[in-house]
């Protein structure tokens, strides 16, 4: 593969950062357009491939990534790097998902996920595992063939440890005081065609309303963090079935940085619909969303403080 | 509240102690936060000292009942808030205690958190993390558990998020033994066959076949009557070993074994205090003095043969340092320093060693009397 080509691809790599420092680009006007599509793209759910042909437009399509990045370190808006990290991520998996095992192992090895094979089988060492393994119940540790500090695994979850530290590098963009009058025009841009959130206002909930699990999972939607399936799923057939209406769910969802409203509205109306159960604590503990020990059985059960009270005067009443 | 003569007592025998005896090895020592406490745990924290010698003056000097270091390295520990220090990576630590009714109840029982703390070291840290055995640190807390601390610099980077996996697969949190099996069905018959762990697998896995077992083995009528069979028995164990767990005619054998599987986790870890998780948390000095006891946070080179109220004594045992102390409560009976002693009642006066009056004195059951 051409250099240009693989930076295309992975304009987070070290040989990307090299590529624009030897092209010695600069932060033109074009190539912050360009970041600013980069951005806009990510924010509406889509996922930027490349169509450069010339040389030059390949280099230009590298800084992009950088100038994006200048964007988002400018604005400092939570929503929108994590939309712009989910975005990249996925863009990654994509190329790497058609790359030759060496081409992955490069990348790979980027982030310090540096593989080792016995017996035909993978295996990657268990802190790199836990630092980029994402958040599912088939990625937890305790699911997974642990030996003498290693985590055995298979080529595409090599690649999906390595779609999360991309996230993760995408993410943490060095805060930019001083920005050029093209970064802070684009900025304005995005600004405006930012979802207006008000999200924790969709939510009537009080403090101690809901169990822990159920707060932990509010916290991480709030915080625009990135919930697995199960997670998702778990919190709207709890929601749903504290009879939340679909609006305010799908509301709220527009936090999560891959919201998509027409997935997420009909997974609602099928919860609905099916009158889906709510899973017990036995099950949200399987799943790893299970913090605490209430012994309430079923996160429905949950009483509040107010409604506790309640109970035990009117037991005390009745007595 | 500490009686302030049990205080003032206690605070001259342990400044003596760390002039003379206390054997400190703390790597990275200035790299480290330090906090004391005299009235609770930490009272103050953001220390920070450049020398061993420099720690070891500032406790004879300044004695407090507590002291702990963080276990993380920071490029200013002194430096205050949290986020001014410059962290550089943290040990992992593990926090194992037993909690039980009443002041001393937990002496007793206090083995089972040694073979807890046994199982965490050799099951787990060795086994699977493939930690290095000296880079694993055993330290007797003090009073009630042990702390264990991970001295293996591919750990320290590790975030809070991260950590918290590593404590959920030893306690066992989102464990299910029955993802283990699956059922295979066996063409042109109606029956399924069981297809489950064999007790040469890793981790979870291989500790459950093995542990089902050393179960059936030991006590095989504890899972089912039919087990008392040693031909039922035997054909049943020898079709685990290759993961073959349909040698049996017990239905609900799987269910049946529920229990075993539930101790296979270290359950005396205590994650809710974050101790593996909180990435800035300050524990106990290895070779200090647990104020509460006055017996030595000792790091243990020997955990099979540890036992804390023999082997962590601090102060003098010999009849010719006794003192005389009078007990403000009951206390049940002890054995404390290779001694077996029997209850004390309230307002009783006795003339006891050094070391345990001490000991009893910094529980709140007993004064010097005047």
């Amino acid at each position: 593969m051409e250099l240009a080509d693989f930076c295309v691809k992975y304009p987070f790599s070290k040989k990307a950062k090299e590529l624009l420092d030897s092209e010695n680009i600069q932060l033109s006007d074009e190539i912050v357009a360009r970041g600013l599509e980069r951005v806009k793209k990510a924010l509406a759910g889509e996922t930027s491939r490349s169509s450069a042909f010339h040389k030059s437009d390949k280099v230009d399509e590298v800084a992009s990534y950088a100038a994006a990045r200048m964007v988002l370190g400018y604005m400092r808006n939570r929503y929108l790097t994590n939309r712009f990290a989910v975005a990249e991520a996925k863009r990654a998996n994509h190329y790497l998902s058609g790359e030759e095992a060496t081409v992955v192992d490069e990348v790979a090895a980027e982030f310090g996920i540096v593989s080792s094979s016995t017996g035909g089988k993978l295996f990657v060492p268990i802190p790199t595992f836990v630092k980029f393994a994402p958040k599912s119940i088939d990625y937890k540790l305790i699911n997974r063939n642990v030996h003498a500090g290693k985590v055995e695994l298979i080529y595409r979850e090599k690649i999906r440890l390595t779609e999360e530290a991309v996230k993760k590098r995408a993410e943490h963009i060095p805060i930019v005081k001083n920005a050029p009058e093209s970064v802070k025009k684009a900025a304005e841009v995005l600004k405006a065609e930012l979802p207006k959130l008000e999200p924790m206002k969709t939510i009537t909930f009080k403090e101690g309303d809901n169990p822990p699990c159920i707060e932990r999972l509010l916290e991480q939607v709030k915080k625009h963090e990135n919930l697995n399936h199960q997670a998702r799923w778990s919190l709207a057939v709890y929601l749903v079935g504290k009879g939340m209406g679909i609006e305010k769910v799908v509301s709220l969802y527009s936090n999560l940085p891959d919201f998509n409203e027409k997935m997420t509205r009909y997974q609602l109306e099928h919860i609905k619909k099916r009158g889906y159960t709510m899973p017990g604590c036995s099950t949200m503990l399987t799943y790893g969303l299970c913090c605490a020990e209430c012994r309430i059985g079923n996160p429905l059960n949950w009483k509040s403080k107010e409604e506790r009270m309640k109970w035990h005067k009117e037991r005390e009443n009745n007595a | 509240m500490l009686d302030e003569g049990v205080r003032r007592f206690a605070i001259g025998k342990i400044s003596e102690y760390y002039a003379h005896t206390a054997k400190f090895a703390i790597p990275s020592l200035e790299k480290r936060e330090f906090g004391i406490g005299n009235i609770k745990k930490i009272d103050a924290r953001h220390l920070s000292f450049n020398s061993e010698q420099e720690f070891r003056n500032y406790l004879v000097t300044n004695t407090p009942l507590f002291v702990s270091h963080s276990a993380a390295f920071y490029e200013r520990p002194g430096a205050t808030p949290i986020d001014k220090k410059g962290w550089l990576g943290a040990e992992l630590i593990f926090d194992l205690d037993l909690h039980a009714e009443g002041k001393y109840g937990v002496y007793p029982i206090i083995d089972k958190v040694r073979d807890d703390a046994i199982r965490l070291v050799e099951e787990f840290l060795i086994e699977d993390f493939g930690v290095d055995r000296k880079n694993i640190i055993i330290i007797f807390s003090g009073n009630r558990g042990y702390h264990i601390h991970v001295r293996d610099p591919d750990y320290f980077d590790l975030g809070i998020e991260e950590r918290r996996e590593i404590a959920d697969y030893i306690n066992g949190t989102g464990l299910n033994y029955r993802n283990f099996f699956e059922e295979m069905e066996i063409p042109g018959r109606k029956l399924t066959k069981k297809l489950g762990p064999k007790p040469s697998d890793h981790g979870y896995r291989g500790r459950f076949a093995r542990a089902v077992i050393e179960k059936l083995e030991k006590e095989p009528r504890s899972i089912s009557t039919v087990f008392s069979n040693d031909e039922k028995r035997t054909k049943f164990v020898d079709g685990i070993a290759n993961g073959d767990w349909n040698k049996t005619s017990i239905a609900d054998i799987v269910e049946r074994l529920e229990p075993i599987a539930k101790e296979l986790p270290v359950h005396s870890i205590d994650t809710d205090v974050g101790v593996t998780q909180d990435v800035s948390k300050l524990i106990r000095v290895p070779n200090s003095i647990h104020g509460e006891t006055g017996l030595i946070a000792k790091i243990v080179d020997n955990i099979e043969k540890f036992s804390p109220l023999d082997d962590a004594i601090a102060f003098r045992m010999d009849e010719k340092n006794a003192i005389t102390i009078v007990f403000t409560e009951d206390v049940p009976a002890l054995n404390f320093g290779k001694t077996s002693y029997q209850e004390f009642k309230k307002d009783e006066k006795k003339e006891l060693p050094e070391a345990f009056a001490i000991f009893l004195m910094l529980k709140g059951s007993a004064k010097i009397t005047s």
